[in-house]
């Protein structure tokens, strides 16, 4: 079959191009397997990072139309017979070395920052740590991370704030705080909440879209957030702020906005915003605080709260409950499940919608 | 008409009622008859998540539990991080018989119905711009918005991460540019439409919130845009009220208004300024909608 790409090229100088490059493949062919044949036949100058060309080295991560991939994991058969033409660009949020290859120093300096190793802290252990795979089972996901930097390359909040450690570190952290064997968790929690750690987090979702291995990294980037709490590690405004959405819940039942600036950020900041917040009170958008306002039957909110309370599932046991029917759902098992092989599903390569019949507009 | 259970969540109630009340005008012009749920609380917005996950499963499922009480076959939302909390707890619940005991046990334990008939929670984009509601808004929007170029703008929530919301392609949606040319307006196109706004860290890192706000703003703006309107009300709140803040970080005035989805419809349905309410919004509305006066 016939397949086109655009490959954006770039060199030491900082000059790019967007350069068009047609050939014949076989039709099981991947991107990876794409570039290789333009640079075996048509440009050797052509620079891209592979190894293993089978999902487990990380090394292939790059852009397609926009959107981070791992190269050998997309497959170009549906792209092709569309006759669309996808652009493939190198990773964002890393400095471009030339063409598809990234400086991936600013990644590992981020990852060797969480200590991505076992920590025992104690007393050598006499015999084998033994673990019940249920425990095992609570970092399953973010085991699963093989370093590509996918989840980076779009990050939302590391664009605005670079230094932020990003999902990828995060979501390692994860691995090593869930781990029963290791004896730094605490210790670890405290170096997380720093001012470019866990509460940093965007909540923009892209990492967990991207992940190419389904890691889920905002997932491990709550989950860090709730073990935190639970462990009285709250001195972070997005802690703070975390935490008075419980109480607002239990007590009003919505939450009271007004209080929110204050409770998050302290009276004194409170004062320095007043200007804008006057801005806002004219417009409606601050509610008065007097009389509050609750929601009917706010009771059995406040019961629930004290109920759970006591069922030993704070911290990240409680966002681990949940996976199980999450993971059921996203890979097409029981009732309501979403087709694993449908839309939506990876790899997820462009394919042209058919066009629209003209709508009729408003008369 | 399709009966549905509507959540309105905590800002449709307090601090962007003007989403509310267009919401409730528009929906029986679009086949909605909106059950309101009242013994409801805030969703978590995902910091209860964050802060007490069990709590938050808890929450969202006596929220679920009341709509199918209602008998209704969907919860209605409105804003993007209600839907995209309850359809995770709902998820969570529908595919793990376990798990729903032990929290159907807590909701009897303290007054809340059994969460038993399974229900859809669906926002009000998806039931307006597919099936009965999408061919109601073709009629409904009669007035038209000839002449506006609309710069959607999504959020993420009701995006990503696909496999919890699942409506549409997250890298190609096209629901919001369908409902801009079904109401007359043009669709303004730009790449930062699929992005964050910022707003879940607009108080705890404020800068690195404004640094992601400016890039809808600034570029819809380039791009010749009217208006912004977004589906949800948080993306709603960081982009019109925190939109004065990138003035003192750029230098640049944009007074970009932003529009709640069910006001644009409202706009092009003709809904009277009492329920839009317009007076509401930090950045005036009016000035641009002028220009459908003029050519009206």
């Amino acid at each position: 079959m016939k397949v086109a790409l655009k490959i954006w090229r770039s060199g030491a100088g900082g000059d790019r191009a967007l350069r068009e490059y047609e050939l014949d493949a076989p039709e099981w062919v991947t991107l990876l397997d794409v570039l290789d044949l333009v640079k075996d036949k048509v440009d050797g100058s052509l620079a891209y990072r592979k190894s293993c060309r089978m999902m487990i080295c990380g090394s292939c991560g790059m852009r397609m139309d926009g959107a981070a991939v791992l190269a050998c994991k997309t497959r170009m058969y549906d792209i092709a017979m569309s006759g669309h033409v996808p652009v493939i660009s190198p990773m964002g949020n890393l400095p471009v070395v030339k063409d598809l290859v990234v400086d991936m120093q600013p990644f590992w300096a981020k990852f060797r920052a969480v200590d991505p190793y076992l920590r025992d802290e104690g007393p050598a252990p006499e015999q084998e740590h033994r673990i019940s795979q249920e425990r095992m089972n609570a970092i399953h996901k973010e085991s699963l991370c093989i370093n590509c930097g996918c989840c980076v390359s779009e990050c939302n909040a590391m664009e605005s704030s670079p230094e932020f450690l990003g999902p990828q570190a995060l979501a390692k952290a994860m691995r090593f705080v869930g781990d029963p064997r290791d004896g730094a968790q605490h210790a670890r929690l405290e170096a997380l909440n720093g001012e470019h750690g866990v509460w940093e987090c965007t909540r923009c979702y892209f990492c967990t879209e991207r992940c190419p291995k389904g890691v889920d990294p905002r997932d491990a980037i709550a989950k860090l957030g709730a073990e935190s709490i639970a462990q009285g590690i709250d001195r972070d405004l997005g802690a703070k702020h975390a935490k008075w959405f419980v109480t607002s819940a239990r007590t009003t039942g919505w939450l009271r906005e007004t209080e929110l600036v204050p409770k998050t950020q302290g009276v004194v900041e409170s004062i320095r915003q007043a200007r804008f917040a006057l801005e806002l009170r004219k417009h409606g958008k601050v509610p008065p605080p007097f009389p509050p306002h609750v929601a009917k039957d706010v009771r059995q909110s406040e019961l629930l709260h004290e109920l759970v309370s006591l069922q030993g599932r704070a911290g990240y046991a409680g966002i681990v409950q949940g996976e199980r029917g999450l993971e059921r759902h996203a890979l097409g098992v029981g009732e309501g499940a979403r087709d694993p092989y449908g839309p939506g599903s990876f790899p997820r390569p462009f394919v042209a919608p058919d066009p629209e019949p003209e709508e009729g507009a408003a008369a | 008409m399709k009966t549905v259970a509507y959540y309105k969540g905590c800002l449709a109630s307090l601090s962007a009622k003007e989403l509310d009340t267009s919401t409730q005008a528009l929906a029986p012009k679009v086949g909605l008859d909106l059950v309101e749920l009242e013994s409801v609380t805030c969703c978590g917005a995902g910091d209860i998540h964050e802060a007490e996950p069990d709590y938050y499963l808890h929450l969202n499922a006596r929220i679920l539990a009341w709509a199918s009480d209602t008998g209704a076959d969907t919860l209605l939302t409105v804003c993007n991080v209600c839907t995209l909390n309850l359809r995770q707890a709902n998820w969570q619940l529908l595919n793990d018989a376990e798990l729903r005991d032990r929290v159907n046990r807590n909701l009897e334990a303290v007054g809340v119905p059994p969460y038993e008939r399974d229900v859809d929670v669906r926002h009000l984009l998806w039931e307006v711009s597919e099936g009965d509601g999408w061919e109601r808004l073709k009629v409904a929007a009669h007035k038209g918005l000839k002449g506006l170029r609309v710069a959607p703008f999504y959020g993420c929530q009701i995006l990503r991460p696909s496999k919890v919301l699942g409506f549409e392609d997250p890298d190609r949606p096209s629901s919001l540019e369908r409902i801009i040319q079904a109401c007359g307006g043009e669709a303004v196109d730009y790449p930062a439409k699929l992005k964050c706004c910022g707003f879940p860290i607009i108080q705890a890192r404020e800068e690195t919130a404004l640094g992601e706000l400016v890039q809808p703003i600034e570029q819809a703006k380039d791009a010749g845009a009217d208006v912004m309107v977004t589906p949800c009300p948080l993306c709603h709140l960081s982009l019109d009220a925190w939109q004065s803040k990138l003035k003192a970080a750029t230098g640049r005035d944009y007074g970009l208004p932003v529009l709640h989805l069910s006001q644009l419809i409202g706009v092009a349905a003709g809904l009277p300024d009492s329920e839009l309410q317009f007076r509401r919004h930090v950045v005036p509305v009016e000035p641009a909608l002028e220009k459908l006066r003029f050519e009206a």
